[in-house]
């Protein structure tokens, strides 16, 4: 059994003269949470798509649940769960006839899922699907991934167009999923998306992997933007005392408000802080873009590269 | 054995569609069989021969003078013909590359059958309900003939009726197989079309400009030559029409197989 359900070594894709992908290698273990993060257009979509055999890969190859000729191994994907990043529905046919479909399609597995999953995320089974809202054509795709309990889970960006309430619903599916024992791999275009289930994430840029780390290291490398406002100017003994805190970058003090940027734990800040009347306090994850620009500079002064 | 899904699916969501055109196609040559007792009252030969030869030939009205010959030319050489035409090309374009193209097809190609299975489900689906038409058309006709005494050899009349079969499910199955090449619907629908008009043109035209040749390679041709019920079963025609269609249909599943899909 030695394999893991997903492995990709060299996968080069192009569309025509252009090249989406510029030989991505991953592994995803047994059991494990996968998040597949990246801006639009990264790439996320089309090495899902090679996954699923809906392109065939112009080098490299991608091996799913041990089957590395996917084009052979149609029936592999009877033991895959995939969510599209943009689910088409057309036609008069109700949810549940689509679902229901989808299950003949699969030898019937997972029917008995449909209903008891439709009640869980509010689905009217017996309205038709092309004049569904987004979200719950998202519901509609998310049951279809989920209910014949599949042992790998293919996710393309699974939690746009839900609500947050449903939002929490689909995390909650997604744990009891993991628990279970399924692999997951999902892609998202925002990290805090995943980071709730994620155990690993991989990074893709421009079609090519960046970085694959634990997410609680890349969230803490990434940091917070934090901003204190306190009741009255900071004296500059108290300046100097939030300077020295090592958590803490890119630190200004105008007057009574103090911003930085805060990596690892915040528990010195919030001490120091203590000291003083706090008025107003907002910590914000940085966004992927600004990850990216930090993995840059890192990369270019690695190499010895210019400065700045 | 399970029944195949898509198959079934399809012909599901189709049956409302389909009904409507069965309906259509049994009106309209329900209505041709039986205005022929007296189209031949009104003399049509005579009026007809006042007509250049060519334009008579060119259209296929050569014989008006049995009712065999004015259902073969009317019924089976232009009316049934052309519609049958639209709705198998409109379809075959439709049923596996225009749900490509508006994505509907994701849920099958992701599913555990295979691409070929899905392919020949689909054209499956294209050829029942080609089937289902074309027997409207025959047993229509054949009703009308038999309530009027019309005479016309039922034999012949079925070996017509298959031969139309294999004439439409020829083109049908080129827009098929053409946009299954190409995940276009539009290129299925243009090949087809153009290929149906130019094989038609070209066995309108050859015989009137002395070019005898030009009926010989064209399919509508060895469906119809001057007349398709008059003329009797030809083995051989029959043959063609289906060889290319086998070949079409395999030159198709050939490419759809190996490229990449919904892009
Ligand atoms: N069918 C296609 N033909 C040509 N180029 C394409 C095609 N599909 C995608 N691309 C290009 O390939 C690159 C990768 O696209 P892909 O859809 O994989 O990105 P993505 O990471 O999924 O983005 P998003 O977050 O927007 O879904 C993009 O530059 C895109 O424009
Ligand atoms: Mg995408």
């Amino acid at each position: 059994m030695g394999h893991h359900p997903i492995e990709i070594q060299g996968l080069v894709k192009d569309y025509g003269s252009f090249r989406a992908l510029h030989g991505v290698d991953l592994q995803v273990a047994r059991g494990e949470a996968f998040g597949f993060i990246g801006p639009n257009g990264a790439g996320k979509s089309t090495t899902i798509r090679c996954l699923l055999d809906l392109l065939r890969p112009t080098a490299g190859v991608a091996t799913v649940l041990g089957a590395r000729d996917l084009a052979n191994n149609p029936a592999i994907r009877a033991r895959i769960g995939y969510l599209p990043g943009e689910l088409v529905m057309t036609g008069r046919r109700t949810a549940r006839e689509h679902l229901t479909y989808l299950a003949t399609l699969r030898g019937g597995a997972g029917r008995e899922r449909i209903e008891p999953l439709a009640e869980r995320f509010g689905l009217a089974l017996d309205r038709p699907v092309n004049g569904l809202s987004k979200g719950n054509k998202q519901k509609v795709g998310v049951i279809g991934a989920f209910m014949h309990a599949p042992e790998l889970l293919i996710l393309d960006e699974p939690t746009s167009g839900l609500d947050p309430l449903l939002q929490r619903e689909f995390l909650a599916l997604v744990r009891e999923t993991a628990e279970a024992g399924a692999t997951l791999f999902m892609s998202s275009h925002i990290l805090s998306e995943v980071e709730a289930v994620a155990g690993r994430v991989a990074i893709i840029r421009a079609g090519r992997i960046v970085d694959v780390e634990d997410v609680r290291a890349l969230r803490e490398r990434a940091g917070q933007h934090v901003r204190l406002t306190f009741d009255a100017p900071l004296p500059a003994e108290a300046a100097r005392a939030f300077a020295a805190i090592p958590e803490l970058s890119a630190l200004t003090i105008d007057g009574a408000r103090l911003t930085a940027l805060l990596r690892g734990s915040p528990d010195r800040l919030l001490k120091e802080a203590a000291r003083h009347q706090v008025t107003r306090w907002s910590a914000e994850d940085r966004n992927l873009e600004e990850l990216f620009m930090d993995h840059y500079r890192q990369t270019s002064a690695d190499a010895g590269g210019e400065a700045c | 054995m399970a029944a195949p899904p898509v198959l079934v699916q399809v012909l599901r969501e189709r049956r409302r569609s389909l009904a409507g055109w069965a309906v259509a196609f049994a009106a309209i040559c329900g209505m041709y069989t039986s205005i022929y007792p007296y189209m031949a009252e009104m003399n049509l030969q005579a009026m007809l021969e006042a007509l250049p030869r060519e334009m008579i030939e060119a259209l296929g009205y050569d014989d008006m003078s049995s009712a065999a010959g004015y259902v073969g030319s009317a019924t089976y050489g232009l009316v049934a013909f052309a519609l049958l035409m639209v709705f198998a090309i409109g379809n075959g374009a439709a049923l596996l590359a225009g749900d490509e193209e508006s994505g509907a097809l994701e849920l099958e190609l992701t599913s555990p059958l295979p691409r070929a299975a899905i392919y020949v489900q689909r054209l499956g689906a294209l050829w029942a309900q080609i089937t289902a038409l074309v027997a409207v058309v025959f047993a229509v006709t054949l009703t009308l003939d038999l309530a009027q005494g019309l005479g016309i050899p039922t034999l012949d009349l079925a070996a017509a009726t298959l031969q139309l079969w294999l004439l439409i499910g020829l083109f049908g199955s080129l827009a098929f197989a053409a946009g299954a090449a190409t995940g276009r619907r539009g290129i299925g629908l243009g090949v087809a079309a153009t290929l149906a008009v130019v094989s038609w043109m070209l066995n309108a035209i050859g015989p009137t400009i002395g070019l005898e040749w030009m009926s010989s390679i064209s399919p509508v041709g060895w469906y119809m030559d001057s007349n398709p019920i008059t003329r009797g079963f030809h083995p051989v025609d029959a043959l063609l029409l289906a060889l290319a269609a086998a070949l079409v249909i395999a030159a198709g599943l050939r490419r759809f197989v190996r490229r990449d899909l919904m892009t």
